[in-house]
């Protein structure tokens, strides 16, 4: 296999359009949860989430034009020969509703390949790209075909990048099935009561090594494993016995050559609700059989991004194999049974050269990959 | 990278039906049957009555893919995959839901819908109702050929990510409220598509991939699933 580095990365989020911000956010402990002003709340089970404050579109535009000229607007230019894979779970909706509300909408946006046709037009790609959608774990999916390709010698260069923003749409829809926190998200403590949502958008570039080397890019990291599978259990909730989940992690353990004592942390789905996170850890304890390899949830800060969550959560995962130090989980305070011991309220050194990360989403779908720190060799 | 074809299930403007039960593969504009659980399943089936038309869609042809294949029955959970290319994906249903937000400043918003407002929600569906765990996830291509889904097939095949996998095409077609321009077959067509195991290609023939991403059937090029189909189904009627 060819090993797949990660040289660009780089998030929109609700602490700022920059991964040094987010980074910084959350190492702090700070929630970014906060009252919706967006679109109205008055008849939801919440009235927060962690949204961009200035994000407007333009004209008939979506958002999606916004966040991909935001998400853009730090990093190097995509190589024009590079494979684009997107992912997203519900970015174009927003036209959608504005042809209801407002009667004109540009609605080439809600296809949800609107995303890699208006970054394939940006960048003057070569290829037409194409968008992945796994609910939750879209972008989850997307880096791991991305190191898939470039493992097998079959792409150089892919870049990957995903956003989801917060509609009314999307709110009501999670409102309605009772899954939301009225404040801000607690994952992994005894006394949460849901997710809180967020707009997010995350851009990524992988290449080969062989590739990156020949055009001295940065090495924030490597992805050296990568598993998916389906708990074929239900729809919107995940597999009591976190089946699917092992299933993924030893998937992603087998590609990675790695056993599981080698995984130094894991950043972790957690969402807040009460049966994912328990479900969760269900899966770590079973996999790591008592062993305390720290967890952690970015989710209480940033809430819910969505299709970007997993995206996101890569470029944190990176930034702690470089600092050696996880993040603490915003919101937790009274561990869940299972918790105590794996998840902190306060940053976590750790020492090692790997971390996991997971996502789970509707549909049964578990996806988790390895990652590596740069260790100079 | 190569594959052999085992099985073909559609739901078309033309019917319902799979390669080896001879039903005739036919794909245009018209109007899809509307589906019934007794249709699809012999027996009751508990969540196919609150599923939404283009989930509907969707498990129908997969059902008839692997009855195709020989694969519809299962008693343990198996290690094969969905890879779904789509258009409009499930649209309908977000028109549908959102309907129900907009009176009562969203009281009234309708949970069971919304769960199908994910285009990938069928692909659950059906890794519950067949045993499904493999690698399952929706494609939204800018080409429209259809084949995305089925190249990601075949690269899981030959990455070793699974041994059969399903791949095709779900659209209810273009939904009017929205006046969009793109016209695109409505329908939904299923290959069953597995590790090549045995020296001679299936009936259907066998599938190679180039480097380029180009796909041939039996050293044939293939333009889009389509065609890819009626490929098929004439080398299953030439060997008969």
């Amino acid at each position: 296999m060819n090993p797949v580095w990660i040289v660009d990365a780089s998030t929109v989020t609700a602490f700022g359009d920059n991964l040094g911000q987010l980074w910084q956010g959350l190492m702090e402990g700070r929630t970014m949860v906060r009252p919706v002003q967006r679109f109205p709340v008055k008849g939801y089970h919440s009235n927060s989430a962690a949204l961009i404050e200035d994000l407007v579109s333009s004209g008939n535009q979506s958002l999606i034009h916004t966040m991909v000229e935001r998400v853009f607007e730090k990093s190097e230019k995509i190589p024009v020969d590079s494979y684009l894979i997107t992912a997203t779970a519900k970015s174009g909706i927003d036209n959608m509703e504005k042809l209801y509300k407002a009667g004109s909408a540009d609605t080439r946006d809600i296809l949800l390949s609107a995303l890699p046709g208006i970054i394939t037009q940006k960048f003057g790609l070569k290829r037409e790209g194409i968008n992945i959608s796994a609910a939750c774990a879209s972008s989850t999916v997307a880096l791991a075909r991305a190191a898939g390709l470039i493992a097998a010698g079959m792409a150089e260069s892919v870049a990957v990048c995903s956003l989801d923003f917060i509609t009314e749409f999307v709110f009501s829809g999670f409102s309605a099935l009772k899954v939301m926190s009225r404040g801000p998200s607690r994952p992994f403590d005894k006394e949460r009561s849901g997710l809180s949502l967020g707009d997010g958008a995350v851009y990524i570039l992988l290449m080969s090594s062989k590739r990156a080397k020949k055009e001295n890019r940065s090495h924030l990291g490597s992805v050296i494993g990568w598993g998916i599978a389906n708990d074929a259990a239900h729809i919107t909730s995940p597999a009591k016995d976190g089946s699917g989940l092992i299933l993924a992690v030893n998937k992603s353990l087998e590609t990675a050559g790695i056993k599981h004592d080698s995984i130094s942390a894991i950043n972790a789905h957690g969402t807040g609700t009460v049966y994912n996170d328990l479900m969760e850890l269900t899966a770590v304890n079973s996999i790591f059989r008592g062993r305390n390899v720290p967890v952690h949830s970015i989710k209480g800060a940033i809430g819910h991004t969505l299709g970007a969550a997993g995206g996101i959560e890569v470029a944190i995962g990176l930034k702690a194999l470089e600092e050696q130090v996880i993040p603490p989980t915003t919101g937790f305070k009274h561990p869940e049974k299972g918790a105590a011991g794996l998840v902190s309220s306060k940053p976590k050194e750790i020492s090692g050269n790997y971390l996991l990360t997971t996502n789970s989403g509707f549909g049964g779908i578990n996806v988790a990959l390895v990652l590596q720190r740069d260790t100079g060799v | 990278m190569k594959a052999n074809v085992k099985g073909i299930g559609w739901v078309t403007s033309g019917g319902m039906g799979y390669g080896r039960n001879s039903d005739r593969f036919s794909m245009d504009y018209a109007i899809l049957p509307r589906l019934t659980r007794a249709m699809v399943f012999e027996k009751p089936n508990r969540n196919f009555g609150r599923m939404d038309e283009y989930s509907r869609l969707g498990l129908a042809a997969v059902s008839q893919a692997l009855k195709d294949a020989g694969l519809h029955e299962w008693n343990e959970k198996r290690n094969i995959g969905v890879i779904a290319s789509t258009v409009f994906g499930c649209l309908h249903t977000d028109i549908e839901y959102y309907e129900t937000v907009m009176p009562q400043d969203g009281i009234l918003a309708s949970p069971n819908l919304f769960a199908y407002t994910l285009p990938s929600s069928f692909l659950g569906e059906i890794a519950l109702c067949y045993g499904l765990t493999g690698t399952s996830y929706i494609v939204n291509e800018q080409t429209h050929t259809g084949l995305d889904g089925l190249k990601i097939a075949m690269e899981c095949i030959a990455c070793q990510d699974a041994e059969s996998m399903l791949a095709g095409v779900c659209d209810l077609g273009s939904p009017e409220l929205l006046g969009m321009e793109e016209r695109i077959l409505p329908g939904a067509v299923f290959l069953v598509v597995e590790k090549i195991k045995e020296v001679e290609p299936t009936e259907y023939g066998q599938l190679t991939m180039d480097h380029n991403g180009d796909i041939r059937l039996n050293d044939k090029e293939v333009g889009d699933l389509k065609s890819l189909v009626q490929m098929c189904l004439y080398n299953l009627n030439a060997g008969k």
